[in-house]
């Protein structure tokens, strides 16, 4: 499913991201990799901060839609 | 010997706290060319012959970004003697990523492992012997912030240059990657290219830059690829990120002890759930933004009534300082027996022109001194994410706000807040609307059109109307260059929000002493030549000097009317106020006072400016509207002088500043001239 419909406060395994090539990229520089566990900390009008290793990395909702997690 | 030495490693990573402690006063700072991206050069303090280059803050060498192409394209063509990679110790694995990739270069590296207080205060542990015994390069423990371990850090970073002493090759890749690796290594080896096994692995990587360098091999490589594709099954870049994010977690598992095991809610946790929550976000960033402009240009500070902010109050200072000093020079001309023309030229032109540089000065040094301390304490990251939602829609980055509010106060200190903008496109556009915020020193002009042409009911809806009408021409002007001249269709929000921190004292000082020696030094030149230029061309003609009517002004002012005819003021008086206005905007209603009225008084031309005293004289050649199209013109046209030197030293390029005028001198001659048309047709 995709990250949008996780809740705040739960921790999920990451699977693929749906999008553009380039933005793939800059999550897998971030951390996210096939397999890691990606945990929503935080929800706001702007999108959503998620918990990835040991960084926050804040996205908006567009890319929280194309990130599908198990 | 002399050695350069680069700090390379991610945003937020203490590199540039790092870089202040080695470098002390004694840095460079200029741009990476043809970008808006800060190139920083220094020398070391405690030894003359080492250069330090600090590289703009990257995740990692993949040629996507003009920062990551500045950091990679420096490591691997420039070859600096060493690169330290500083390492934030709180978020060590994803900071390893980008250490494995320079590691991949093959280039003399030490690693620093930076935050080390906190890392203790939470009781982790990290190793930093074995970690160095696992990469093959040293490790050192520092806390940038306090100077801890940078002796050794230094000392070990100028062995590994002396020496030439690259890390041991890491066991991060399966074998068929380093088969494949080492094939594509042997075609590039008939070129004689260098760095071959970086390349290779690269072109592996699907690298477009170096894809495209390839000729004759390129078949043989693609096919290599090709196979190797085949046999992994999947993407190779995720795969390579993948591995190498693997090794990075046995790494981690072996030198890094964690006090607790799994996510343990921070400080900064805490207050993110305040900061960037649904409901607080915005108010929140409201008052913090009230704060700002308020301390640095209100009137009337704390609500209190005539007492000013820190920043009006010190502009005070200066500008009262500077006039006892140019009146005592004053004096002493006059009694040196000077002619008129050099006390004029001393006066008019050099003093007033440093004067107007100085007079900046103190709003920069406020604003910089509350914007470094946003941006070091972590805020400005939150400011970008909260806001980016709203200025998404006009194409525009979430920061762009803090220029565009300052802009009400002052374009100076405002386009040099632009610097806060992560991305070299959203930069630009933010430079180039910027101006159209109506600033200060628009006011007065506004104030006498207001006084003299609309009956007193419509004054506040005339100057509120003008106000609104630079904000919506900034709209639609972000949301044009973002289609025409960028072609800008990413919607994309990605940023990572790095743990709040007080900022040093020394560090906030750094930034703001940067901020106001750049803009003296680069922006200087520029409004000091061009005001002295209009001083010589607004008091001579071929005969000598003369009073503003018969100067090379108005001539200049004559020959050119002709342009605003079809705004509605084909008048050279009209057109000498747009040029005096390039110097402040506020002289165009001295230049008017003197040309219309014949009033060289300064305290009438203070009244006019206040709005309690009318021009009647400019009646014979403006109304309502064609006086509205004169606002709405000097408005949006070309900014002060000092904005435009302001522009030019943070595009750091001659074209951009030159292409950001004449998009705003066009922008402001088509909506004169739609003031002029539509207004005539309905009135």
């Amino acid at each position: 499913m995709a990250l949008t419909m996780v809740a705040p406060g739960e921790t999920r395994v990451f699977r693929e991201y749906r999008g553009k090539e380039e933005t793939k990229r800059h999550l897998q520089n971030l951390g996210l990799v096939k397999g890691g566990k990606v945990t929503v900390v935080g929800e706001n009008h702007s999108g959503i901060i998620l918990q990835i290793k040991d960084t926050k990395i804040a996205i908006n909702y567009g890319i929280a839609s194309l990130i599908m997690v198990d | 010997m002399s050695h350069i030495i680069a700090l390379a490693g991610n945003p937020n990573c203490g590199k540039t706290t790092l870089f202040n402690e080695l470098t002390g006063s004694k840095q460079h700072v200029g741009n990476w060319p043809g970008v808006t991206v800060d190139k920083k050069e220094g020398i070391y303090r405690n030894n003359k012959n080492i250069t330090i280059l600090d590289l703009p803050g990257t995740y990692s060498l993949s040629p996507y970004s003009a920062e990551e192409i500045i950091a990679r394209d420096y490591i691997v063509k420039e070859k600096p003697d060493a690169v330290i990679n500083i390492v934030d110790g709180t978020s060590i694995e994803r900071n390893l990523y980008l250490t494995l990739q320079i590691a991949e270069t093959r280039i003399p590296m030490v690693v620093a492992v930076n935050m080390m207080d906190e890392v203790e205060s939470r009781g982790d542990r990290i190793d930093c012997s074995k970690l160095s015994q696992e990469l093959g390069v040293p490790v050192i423990p520092i806390v940038a912030r306090s100077g801890k371990g940078i002796h050794e850090l230094m000392e070990a970073a100028i062995t590994v240059a002396k020496d030439h002493k690259v890390g041991k090759k890491l066991p991060v890749y399966d074998d068929q990657i380093i088969t494949a690796m080492e094939d594509i290594s042997e075609y590039l080896k008939d070129k004689q290219m260098e760095d071959r096994e970086w390349k290779a692995l690269k072109l592996i990587e699907g690298d477009e830059i170096i894809t495209e360098s390839l000729t004759n091999e390129k078949n043989a490589v693609e096919e290599i690829i090709k196979k190797l594709q085949e046999s992994e099954g999947e993407d190779l870049e995720a795969k390579i990120a993948d591995l190498r994010y693997h090794y990075i977690g046995k790494l981690v598992k072996k030198a890094v002890k964690k006090a607790k095991l799994g996510h343990v809610e921070t400080k900064s946790d805490k207050l993110d759930k305040i900061l960037t929550n649904r409901f607080l976000a915005l108010p929140i960033f409201a008052i913090v933004m009230y704060i700002l402009f308020a301390c640095t240009f209100s009137e009337n500070f704390l609500f209190i009534d005539g007492l000013p902010s820190p920043g009006v109050w010190l502009a005070g200072l200066v500008e009262d300082g500077w006039a006892a000093l140019s009146a005592a020079l004053e004096n002493f001309l006059v009694s040196a027996g000077a002619s008129d023309w050099i006390q004029s030229l001393v006066i008019s032109g050099i003093m007033d022109g440093i004067g107007a540089v100085a007079g900046f000065l103190p709003l920069v040094l406020v604003l910089f001194l509350l914007l470094s301390f946003l941006e070091d304490s972590g805020y400005m990251a939150r400011i970008a994410f909260v806001m980016d939602r709203i200025f998404r829609r006009f194409g525009l980055s979430g920061r762009s706000f803090i220029p565009l509010l300052m802009g009400f106060g002052c374009s100076v200190p405002a386009l040099m807040a632009s610097r806060t903008l992560e991305n070299d496109k959203d930069r630009k556009i933010t430079m180039m609307i910027t101006p159209f915020m109506s600033c200060g020193a628009k006011l007065p002009i506004y104030a006498m059109f207001a006084v003299t042409l609309f009956v007193n009911q419509n004054k506040t809806w005339i100057v509120f109307s003008i106000y609104m009408l630079g904000l919506v021409v900034a709209v639609i002007s972000a949301l044009i260059l973002n289609k025409f001249l960028f072609k800008d269709e990413s919607s994309n929000f990605i940023m990572e929000l790095p743990q709040y921190r007080i900022p040093t004292l020394k560090s906030v000082m750094i930034h703001a002493w940067e901020k106001i020696k750049g803009f003296a030094i680069k922006a200087g030149t520029i409004i000091f030549a061009s005001t002295v230029l209009i001083w010589f061309l607004s008091n001579f003609n071929f005969t000598g000097m003369v009073d503003m009517e018969e100067s090379f002004l108005a001539y200049i002012g004559n020959a050119i009317k002709f342009i605003f005819a079809p705004l509605g003021f084909a008048d050279w008086r009209a057109s000498v106020g747009v040029v005096t206005g390039w110097i402040a905007k506020e002289n165009i209603v001295a230049t008017f006072g003197q040309l219309f009225a014949g009033i060289d008084d300064e305290t009438m031309i203070e009244a006019i400016s206040a709005g309690e005293q009318a021009l009647p004289q400019i009646t014979s050649v403006f109304n309502g509207v064609t006086a509205y199209a004169y606002m709405a013109f000097n408005l949006l046209c070309m900014p002060c002088f000092a904005a435009v030197g302001a522009i030019r030293r943070e595009m750091g390029s001659m074209k951009w500043t030159l292409r950001a005028v004449a998009f705003q001198m066009i922008t402001a001659y088509i909506v004169a001239l739609l003031i002029n048309v539509i207004g005539n047709l309905i009135f």
